[in-house]
């Protein structure tokens, strides 16, 4: 009886993809910014994404962008076939990116990919959200 | 009275649909071989519908979703799909001169011989999305992104193509003018040896 309880609590936390805060790979991000006032940017990929691969080898990999994300950005991605998702980030298309301050609140969404001087304006404004 | 009588003649000889699919359209969510000429379809979720075979044409699909849809054989001529969502829908062997689909979703849409001659597709999301066979006389894909989509046996030379995104975009078998080919390199699409460049 006890081995059936303990199997059914460990099925309920595999399928639980728990808080942000709790979220390993958030988790080590924060650790990593240390004193400094990042931004998580969380994205959501999956394997057959072309919009995903042009984000992440080319627009984050622009000149101006990948300079102001290194100062400003740690970026984290969770591709939504093998990864747990935290609770509360669902999503509607992909790649989605999440932006969350190190206390873990959600500052912002951003759904699909964007060339990189207009996702340097996201970038920008993000930033300047209170 | 005579303009009562008058009135319902002319709504019934102007209402081009048949009211009885387009019933069954917001009803089922479906409709195969239906007539739903300038039918307001707009701000509604298809999504999965099966409308193989219809005429959409001049019908009012904004806002709508149509994911994974059946689109073959139709007519959306002259339709209003203005920031519709049609991700991985099929519109093979479609009439789609003229629809309006600014904005709209085509992401893995398979567009295999359909006519989007003068068709507006600017500012959409295009992405890997198959254009095998189809004819594209000045359609209009300005500031859409393209990228990882298949064009192949098309003459796009009329075609407006300015400032798509075309990363990884491949050409084959196709016919372009020198700005389109010289944009297309620079945006890294792939293009064939076939490719005409003129």
């Amino acid at each position: 009886m006890l081995r059936v309880f303990f199997l059914s609590c460990a099925a309920v936390l595999t399928l639980w993809g728990g808080t942000i805060q709790n979220d390993e790979q958030f988790k080590q991000a924060v650790f990593q910014m240390g004193k400094e006032n990042k931004i998580v940017l969380m994205m959501y990929t999956t394997d057959d994404c072309p919009e995903c691969a042009y984000m992440k080898s080319k627009v984050f990999h622009d000149k101006e962008v990948e300079l102001y994300m290194n100062r400003h950005f740690i970026v984290i991605e969770k591709n939504v076939h093998k990864s747990k998702l935290p609770d509360g980030y669902d999503f509607f298309g992909i790649p989605t990116m999440f932006f969350i301050d190190k206390a873990g609140n959600k500052k912002e969404t951003i759904i699909g990919s964007k060339r990189p001087q207009p996702f340097l304006g996201e970038l920008r404004r993000i930033r300047g959200i209170k | 009275m005579r303009g009562l009588l008058l009135a319902i003649v002319l709504g019934i000889t102007l209402s081009a649909y048949d009211a009885i699919h387009l019933k069954k359209a917001l009803e089922e969510k479906e409709c195969i071989g239906c007539d739903l000429r300038d039918a307001n379809l707009s701000r509604r979720d298809f999504s999965g519908g099966d409308f193989h075979g219809s005429d959409l044409s001049k019908a009012d699909l904004r806002g709508s979703i149509f994911e994974m849809g059946d689109f073959n054989g139709c007519s959306l001529r002259g339709a209003n799909a203005e920031g519709a969502v049609f991700w991985k829908a099929t519109l093979e062997r479609a009439d789609l001169r003229g629809m309006h689909a600014k904005g709209a979703n085509f992401k893995g849409v398979h567009f295999n011989g359909s006519d989007l001659s003068r068709a507006d597709i600017r500012d959409a999301k295009v992405w890997k999305a198959d254009f095998t066979d189809a004819i594209l006389r000045k359609t209009d894909f300005r500031n859409s992104e393209i990228g990882g989509s298949k064009f192949i046996r098309n003459d796009l030379h009329t075609a407006k193509m300015k400032n798509t995104l075309l990363w990884q975009t491949r050409f084959s078998d196709v016919v372009m003018s020198k700005t389109q080919c010289a944009h297309a390199k620079k945006e890294e699409a792939t293009v064939d040896a076939n490719v005409t460049c003129r």
